[in-house]
């Protein structure tokens, strides 16, 4: 009986499925957009991961009745691109999409990019400052419209640092004694993080200290990944991580990096500003006890470096390509485009139009006790030292470093030479690719 | 995202006394050593499991702050489901449901496929059998991930990328499927038995859908359950074909998540996602305990002939 009555649901709910199936196919079928012709609206793709995407196209379909934007809600991660290129290669690109700064060059390589420049070459060099400018310039074409910048900013933990009467850090020297201090003051704390699984956060400190990993010479890529500024870099985070006064994570959107937090065993670190929304969501019960100062620097004066941050491009392919472009100008260099990424609340990203800045008063600063920390991420964009480009082989240099980092603690590989090995894995891929490369 | 579902394995029962007093520290041992490996695969079943409970019943400081195998402070489930199944509008039921429609549809579709031809390669003569069953063989090999990008670039010939067909059409495919009902049709339906309905004047057509087909009852669960469950699990194919999320199935849209929550840093995604995932296995139970009893016959049966 017991046996008969399974067998009959199980058949059912197949029969179910398979009517419904043929339904919802119908469905799908008959609600496919289609292209328009004549006096209707443009309808263009946009696809994106980040964070607002579906309000930021919600108000521009609002406030724009001839284009139309149908948004993409897709992963982001490596798989991301691998998309996008197959995308492209398969003629089914979207017209606008969001590619990261230190994705952009391998994307303009392999021609998967339209080439902006007529249409958003003066936006670019008007409305952005110079070290954004050449994220998304390359070979003296635009290729994309930056939209937040994410430069290097100090986060602490207040209540920590003035219990135990220690100084945010001005300089590299001072971060040293700053974490002596704290693991002295608490030897389950650490006043650092050193990300095993960001090679982007080494390159952001080796920005900050003035080096140019990749550059352009006459026709030719120039690479120089183990410059002295970077060495300085390298042995400086090498030391830290031996002496085990920062602490390793992964990245800083790792489980276990929020689990130190929450534990109170990171009670400082440096991070981009957008850190903040992650930090503000992940320790709520944290809150008025963080604050936000300048990352250290090597001379004392201000400058910084940049993790993070993403512009948007045409995909090749694209039939609306000025369609596209005014979706783009809205989104990042619109006030109202702007006001509409950060309407969430959620979000602590700084635009990369100065004169949007503004925009992020809608982020509550109650979790930092009320302090402007907007005001000292824009002064650390300000600082960020210009002409760090990114390369069309970035991937290949953040793999040969990645595969490394999680091995200077027991002194098995020394910073330093992995970014000499860097710079050759670089070299080769380059070379393989045809490209021309001076060292 | 674990969406692993195996039941745990039963602790065998104590085999019947044997005559004899010899050897019972071997048999000891030897017991000890099989129920401690059952345990310990029991335990890796089921430890992601109960993290994905625990966890869903958290919110974002428990998550984090308390120990991933117990209690939060606070029981938070409510809350979380709420918050998933209103996220985007609801995204998340229509995730479900074209899930329910990939795999549910088609695997029913694809077994059947597969029982016709694994029945027809059995019990019918025609040219080429053996070289033709040869290469569905081959396509067993081929790893399904590495198969993702031709079958997009094909997809977008004909105009099926990011339609609801550019993956249920592909998931009709299951090759190891036809060699199964192969084996089935070979065990199951006695070769005297189409003989003397071929006397009796049926065509192979009726032969199969009111005799062989009936006798096949027990594979057909057995190849549904496999490609219902790959289907389900299917990660890189749909990747690839579908960018409207109003087509994702659940573990794509799951995958979104998680990466604006890890990648993105925006954690509070990440919450979705755990309580996404522990919905999201909850089918593939019910699927199982409610047909594992024709799994494990069709699984030993299948074997032994």
């Amino acid at each position: 009986m017991k046996r008969r009555s399974l067998r009959m649901s199980a058949l059912l709910a197949s029969a179910v499925v398979s009517l419904s199936a043929v339904a919802a196919c119908g469905g799908t079928d008959s609600s496919t957009p289609q292209a328009e012709s004549g006096g209707g609206p443009v309808t263009i793709t946009f696809r994106s991961f980040v964070k607002g995407s579906d309000v930021v196209t919600a108000a521009f379909n609002k406030t724009h009745k001839d284009i139309q934007v149908k948004f993409e809600n897709v992963p982001s991660g490596a798989d991301y691109y691998t998309k996008l290129a197959s995308s492209v290669k398969a003629g089914n690109a979207p017209d606008v999409a969001v590619v990261e700064y230190n994705q952009l060059p391998e994307a303009v390589s392999q021609g998967e990019l339209e080439d902006l420049t007529a249409s958003a070459g003066s936006l670019v060099s008007e409305k952005f400052r110079p070290p954004v400018q050449a994220l998304v310039n390359l070979g003296g074409k635009t290729w994309g419209v930056p939209r937040d910048v994410a430069p290097l900013v100090f986060f602490y933990r207040k209540d920590f640092y003035d219990k135990h009467k220690i100084e945010p850090p001005k300089t590299w020297d001072d971060f040293t004694k700053a974490m002596e201090a704290v693991k002295k003051a608490d030897p389950e704390a650490r006043g650092g993080v050193f990300q095993t699984g960001d090679p982007d956060a080494l390159a952001a400190f080796a920005w900050q200290a003035g080096a140019k990993w990749y550059g352009t010479q006459g026709d030719a890529w120039k690479v120089d990944i183990d410059d002295a500024a970077s060495k300085k870099v390298a042995d400086y985070w090498n030391d830290l991580v031996v002496k085990d006064l920062v602490a390793q994570f992964n990245t800083v959107s790792d489980d276990a990096f929020f689990q130190a937090l929450q534990k109170g065993q990171v009670v400082s670190y440096v991070c981009p500003n957008w850190c903040a929304g992650a930090l503000q969501s992940t320790v709520p019960d944290q809150s008025g006890k963080w604050a936000v100062a300048p990352v250290p620097s090597w001379d004392g004066q201000p400058a910084s470096g940049m993790l993070g941050g993403s512009s948007f491009t045409i995909p090749k392919g694209s039939k609306h390509p000025e369609a596209a472009m005014e979706f783009i100008k809205f989104i990042t260099s619109d006030m109202e485009g702007m006001k509409a990424w950060l309407s969430s609340g959620t979000s602590s990203m700084l635009p990369a139009a100065p004169d949007l800045a503004p925009a992020t008063s809608v982020f509550k600063l109650d979790f930092f006790g009320g302090q402007d920390i907007f005001s000292v991420a824009s002064k650390a964009y300000e600082s960020i030292p210009a002409g760090w480009a990114w390369g069309p082989t970035a991937g290949v240099t953040e793999t040969a470093i990645n595969d490394q980092l999680g091995k200077l603690a027991t002194g098995e590989v020394r910073l330093a030479d992995v970014l000499t090995s860097a710079e050759q894995a670089t070299v080769a891929d380059l070379k393989t690719r045809g490209l021309n490369v001076v060292q | 995202m674990t969406l692993t579902a195996t039941p745990a394995p039963a602790v065998p029962a104590s085999p019947p006394p044997r005559p004899g007093r010899t050897g019972l520290m071997p048999r000891l041992l030897s017991r000890t050593a099989v129920n401690g490996v059952l345990v310990i695969a029991t335990l890796y079943t089921l430890m992601p499991l109960l993290w994905l409970v625990m966890a869903s019943t958290k919110d974002m400081r428990d998550l984090f702050g308390t120990n991933g195998f117990a209690f939060g402070q606070e029981f938070n489930l409510g809350a979380n489901l709420s918050h998933l199944f209103t996220a985007n509008d609801g995204i998340y039921l229509e995730w479900l449901w074209n899930t329910v429609l990939y795999a549910g549809g088609g695997a029913l579709v694809a077994t059947a496929l597969c029982v016709a031809a694994g029945y027809a390669f059995d019990k019918l003569a025609f040219p080429f059998k053996e070289k033709i069953f040869g290469l569905i063989l081959l396509g067993v090999l081929v790893p399904a991930s590495a198969m993702a990008l031709p079958i997009y670039l094909l997809a977008s010939k004909v105009g099926l990328v990011n339609t609801f067909w550019g993956f249920f059409l592909p998931s009709l495919v299951f090759p190891f499927g036809v060699y199964l009902a192969r084996v089935f049709s070979a065990a199951y339906v006695p070769d005297e038995v189409v003989e003397a309905t071929r006397v009796d004047g049926a065509g192979d057509l009726r032969t199969f859908v009111s005799i062989g087909f009936p006798m096949l009852r027990t594979a057909f669960v057995t190849i549904f359950l496999f490609q219902f469950t790959s289907i389900w699990n299917g990660f890189y194919l749909p990747l690839v074909m579908l960018t409207d999320q109003h087509l994702y199935p659940l573990n794509l849209g799951l995958y979104t998540w998680q990466t604006t929550g890890l990648n993105q840093g925006h954690p509070e995604d990440y919450l979705l996602a755990i309580t996404g995932s522990l919905v999201a296995v909850i089918p593939l139970i019910i699927a199982f305990v409610a047909l594992q009893r024709y799994w494990k016959a069709g699984m030993t049966t299948g074997a032994v002939k």
